[in-house]
């Protein structure tokens, strides 16, 4: 498969702006101390293929930059889309208008990044060489794998990649640059029967080129595709509460929901975590570590550096069972009397800073899945997360998933069909009795919300894991 | 107060450049965002203008019988832009199969129908109206003891929208989007008690101070009733779901179920099979005022009309978009829409997603039921769901559910004690004769109220599953 002559053009590097956000800081600091930009271009390619139709697209062609300044006891934002001399310059004007408004700018809160470091490394083979072409051989492959079993009537394959440019500046000498190239695949059979229509699915998101796609193998599109089959005669989830073992996506998105969302730093500054309370004190089993990794390598939430230009690094939440540490951008930091965890995030340039996750993950015990479902004795397996919410200041949690299998007498059983799981974290928490083995972490893809807006890409994972918690269908 | 009715012109200008044959549509959007973040009562955060403008180019091609469709969504405006990105749309398209003979694009010289999305007051004013907005939040307040915003957010989105085509279409039309987030805080009392929170978040078209102070109540004291909530009980029960709720569970199923995307893959309901109980009547009515998804057309330049979806509670129409509507031989029903997917996710900058046929603002008719008090009264022993973490249905299969934030519990027909935790859920639509909500709606409520894109009256069903921690 090679790369076809669609001659895509090339975004342009943002790099070269730099002297046109020099300019606008020049202006701005006339009224405030500080002032930063993040500028952002994205590119990419998809594809989705279905028996009935092929659809592919580039990814929405965006770039854009927004300025950021302090004013009198607050961040003042301006952006626009439009990346050219003119409109960087209207929208520091219209930036400095608010900014003299305010008054005369004090000093923001926390210590402004210094870093100045660039990380543009491409894979060696990357997705886009394959071209529209080779993406959509390789769906009809997959597609073909996927309605070979039979009781599947209809399936979509979808497949992309894309390259996203950040370049961050601030009036302290921080400057960094980065392109983070992703990309993804998911294969969804749909069974049908009567009217009765189930699915399940086989997906991966990574940072990379086209040597991942190895994971999607004929044997794992197969087994999912029976396991659509299977799910439209599957039983209701048993209900009420029980033993839970969570499969590794489950794990993840425990991972996320409870102690990701919970040490969200901005939740404690709001006074509005009901974890904050218990910082240094112990959550959980010994077994326990939860960590938020924004330099995993691979991982689908992996950046090189936040949006406030600190370099991501691994951080510990719960280590041993005890909540160390939350997550912080640099105000959330100094209120706190820490330093910045490379956690402050923008969905994109139209899109405000927050504390956010990068990876977040369970790390291994020592048990096997055999051994976590003989301790359970009773209750149910949790399959494939689909979706979950937090609760910062109730200190609930909500997680869906696909499928199941229940728990009878220390044995997997049968197929369940969907379910959501709920009870509150810090129950869930001292209700865990084992955290299985797990050769190599696998972060599951995924897009967080803070609540339900500002989507950007975490990725979350783990081992299997044995507590207790509410079960009904969903 | 005068509202511009002019549209921006971008997708005029950006169709005026295009050097490309038809069949074509452009879709543009010219967006100015503001925001205000506030933390406890102090403005954390001021953003706006937030400035977007960009398009989406379609190209069709013809061949073998099928059609081709190229898609690109840009930012750049410029001559060079335009001439790349038709370009590459084209070259797309090469790679595309659709089975549709040729698509009716929208032709011009027809009529749009008006409906109330614009608040003038927005629209002239972003960044006063919302201060003002968010004084009167604060203000509403005023006086209340053990109890207090922690955090929120208001985001106000003013739109362009307009829309080209290769048929000599060129139409488009101002809105307003309206994004309001509220944690209030429930705190004090006996020693030790944990604080309760009642998390407000809606989108709507306009910003209303009217009724502020009467909401500012009701959500004190469902974060009042959160801390001292009994557990949900367990079992089948008769369950009421006021619009809100509704609000999260219909649009993501019905938007995919009856579509001509669904039936092209064989999984929409059958014209006339009875998929709701016999008192149901459910349209899609994109010209309810004030829906997040009413407009006077679609997003290829159909105009909106009402279509009857459910009738008696039988399956009396299916939605299309011009391109689905092609492979079927009907003409579109008005029901593209773009920055939408299966997920239900709603992308505020919709030039960037091409066109999926999907619901605008689902209407549930009226019924029998009468107020909230005698749904209750109807329901005798069973929940009120005031909030759910987060319903989330599935598309597909049709299942739902979530974790119960807060809720009432019906003892005797009227409402008691407050509950939390534990999961409601179900099967929105099921095939005939299995049981769902659709099916078992054994009383539809008389007073309907417009949440985000479902205009509902309250519903009774009977029964969902709730598992709680009480037998």
């Amino acid at each position: 498969m090679g790369r076809e002559p669609l001659g895509f053009t090339e975004m342009s590097d943002l790099r070269s702006f730099e002297a046109e956000f020099s300019r606008a800081f020049l202006r701005l600091e006339r009224h405030t101390p500080y002032v930063d930009v993040l500028a952002e271009s994205t590119e990419g390619e998809s594809l989705v293929v279905d028996t009935k139709s092929s659809t592919p697209s580039r990814q929405p062609k965006l770039s854009g930059a927004v300025l950021r300044a302090w004013g009198t006891g607050r961040w003042v934002e301006v952006a626009t889309s439009s990346l050219d001399p003119e409109s960087i310059g209207r929208a520091a004007h219209a930036l400095e208008d608010r900014l003299a408004a305010l008054g005369p700018g004090t000093t923001p809160p926390g210590e402004p990044s210094t870093t100045r470091k660039e990380w543009a490394d491409r894979p060696t083979h990357p997705l886009s060489e394959e071209g529209t072409a080779g993406m959509a051989a390789w769906s009809k492959d997959v597609l073909g794998w996927a309605t070979g079993v039979p009781g599947i009537g209809e399936g979509q394959v979808r497949i992309g990649w894309s390259e996203v440019q950040r370049f961050f500046m601030n009036s302290a000498g921080a400057r960094t640059y980065q392109l983070v190239p992703r990309i993804s695949a998911v294969v969804v059979p749909l069974a049908m029967e009567n009217g009765r229509v189930e699915f399940d699915a086989e997906a991966l998101g990574t940072q990379g080129g086209r040597e991942h796609l190895e994971r999607i193998t004929p044997e794992r599109v197969t087994e999912v595709a029976k396991n659509a089959v299977a799910l439209l005669h599957a039983k209701p989830p048993p209900t009420g509460e029980m033993s839970v073992v969570l499969d590794p996506s489950t794990t993840g998105t425990f991972a996320h929901e409870s102690f990701g969302h919970g040490t969200e730093a901005d939740q404690f500054v709001r006074d509005r975590s009901y974890l904050r309370p218990l910082l240094g004190e112990k959550v959980g089993p010994e077994f326990l570590t939860i960590a938020d990794d924004g330099s995993l390598p691979g991982g689908w939430g992996t950046i090189y550096a936040d949006d406030e230009g600190f370099p991501c690094r691994r951080t510990a939440l719960v280590e041993h069972g005890q909540f160390v540490s939350g997550l912080h951008d640099r105000v959330t930091a100094a209120a706190l009397g820490t330093r910045p965890t490379g956690n402050a995030r923008r969905a994109d340039f139209l899109s405000r800073l927050f504390v956010r996750m990068t990876n977040t993950y369970v790390e291994p015990g020592d048990w096997s899945l055999e051994e976590l479902v003989e301790e359970a004795k009773n209750g149910v397996l949790l399959v494939r997360a689909t979706s979950g919410i937090e609760d910062p200041q109730g200190g609930q949690m909500q997680i869906k998933v696909k499928k199941g299998r229940r728990i009878e007498n220390g044995r997997l059983t049968e197929l369940v069909t969907s379910m959501a799981l709920s009870g509150k974290v810090l129950d869930f928490l001292r209700e865990i009795r084992g955290v299985s083995r797990q050769a190599k972490l696998n972060t599951d893809p995924g897009f967080c919300g803070k609540g339900h807006t500002d989507l950007l890409p975490v990725g979350s994972g783990g081992p299997y894991l044995l507590s207790r918690a509410i079960v009904g269908p969903a | 107060m005068m509202v511009k009715n002019e549209p921006a012109e971008t997708a005029f200008h950006i169709a005026d450049r295009l050097k490309i044959e038809g069949p074509w549509d452009v879709f543009a959007e010219r967006a100015r965002r503001y925001e205000l973040h506030f933390n406890g009562r102090q403005i954390e955060m001021v953003r706006g203008p937030i400035e977007l403008e960009g398009y989406g180019l379609r190209v069709f091609r013809y061949h073998d019988g099928k059609t081709r469709v190229g898609f690109l969504a840009t930012t750049d405006l410029s001559e060079h832009g335009v001439s790349e990105t038709a370009r590459e749309a084209t070259a797309l398209g090469e790679y595309s199969t659709f089975p549709a003979g040729r698509v009716a694009l929208p032709p011009p010289g027809q009529r749009h129908p008006s409906v109330e999305i614009v608040d003038p007051r927005l629209w002239e004013d972003p960044a006063g109206t919302l201060q003002a907005y968010v004084d009167s939040l604060f203000h509403a307040f005023d006086g209340r003891r053990e109890v207090a915003p922690s955090f929120g957010s208001v985001r106000a989105t003013l739109t362009e929208t307009s829309i080209a085509n290769s048929e000599g279409l060129r139409v488009g039309y101002p809105h307003t989007t309206v994004e309001f987030e509220v944690a209030v805080k429930s705190f004090g009392g006996p020693e030790g008690a944990p604080p309760g929170e009642y998390w407000v978040n809606e989108t709507s078209r306009r910003v209303t101070t009217a009724t502020l102070v009467q909401r500012v109540d009701d959500w004190c004291r469902y974060a009042r009733d959160v801390r001292r909530a009994s557990p949900s009980p367990s079992g089948e029960l008769p369950v009421v779901l006021p619009a809100p709720i509704l609000s999260q569970i219909l649009p993501m199923v019905i938007g995919a179920r009856f579509t001509g995307w669904a039936r092209l893959r064989q999984i929409a309901p059958e014209i006339d099979t009875p998929w709701g109980t016999e008192s149901l009547d459910l349209l899609d009515n994109g010209l309810v005022p004030w829906g997040i998804a009413s407009a006077p057309m679609d997003d290829e330049g159909t105009p909106q009309r009402s279509r009857q979806l459910l009738r008696q509670g039988r399956v009396a129409g299916i939605l299309y978009d011009a391109l689905h509507g092609a492979a079927f031989g009907t003409p579109s029903t008005g029901n593209s829409v773009r920055g939408t997917d299966i997920t239900g996710y709603r992308d505020w900058r919709r030039f960037t997603g091409a066109p999926n046929d999907t619901s605008s603002t689902l209407e549930v008719r009226p019924g029998a039921g009468g107020t909230d008090t005698e749904l209750i009264e109807a329901a005798h022993d069973g929940i009120w769901v005031q909030q759910l973490g987060w319903a989330v249905p599935d598309p597909i299969s049709g299942a739902f559910g979530g974790e119960l934030r807060i809720g009432y519990r019906i003892r005797g027909g009227k409402l008691a004690e407050p509950i939390r935790g534990g999961t409601v859920g179900g099967v929105v639509m099921a095939p005939p004769g299995a049981p769902s909500l659709l099916a078992n709606l054994a009383a539809i409520g008389s007073h309907a109220e417009l949440s985000e894109s479902v205009l509902a009256p309250s519903v009774l069903v009977r029964p969902l599953t709730v598992a709680g921690g009480q037998g």
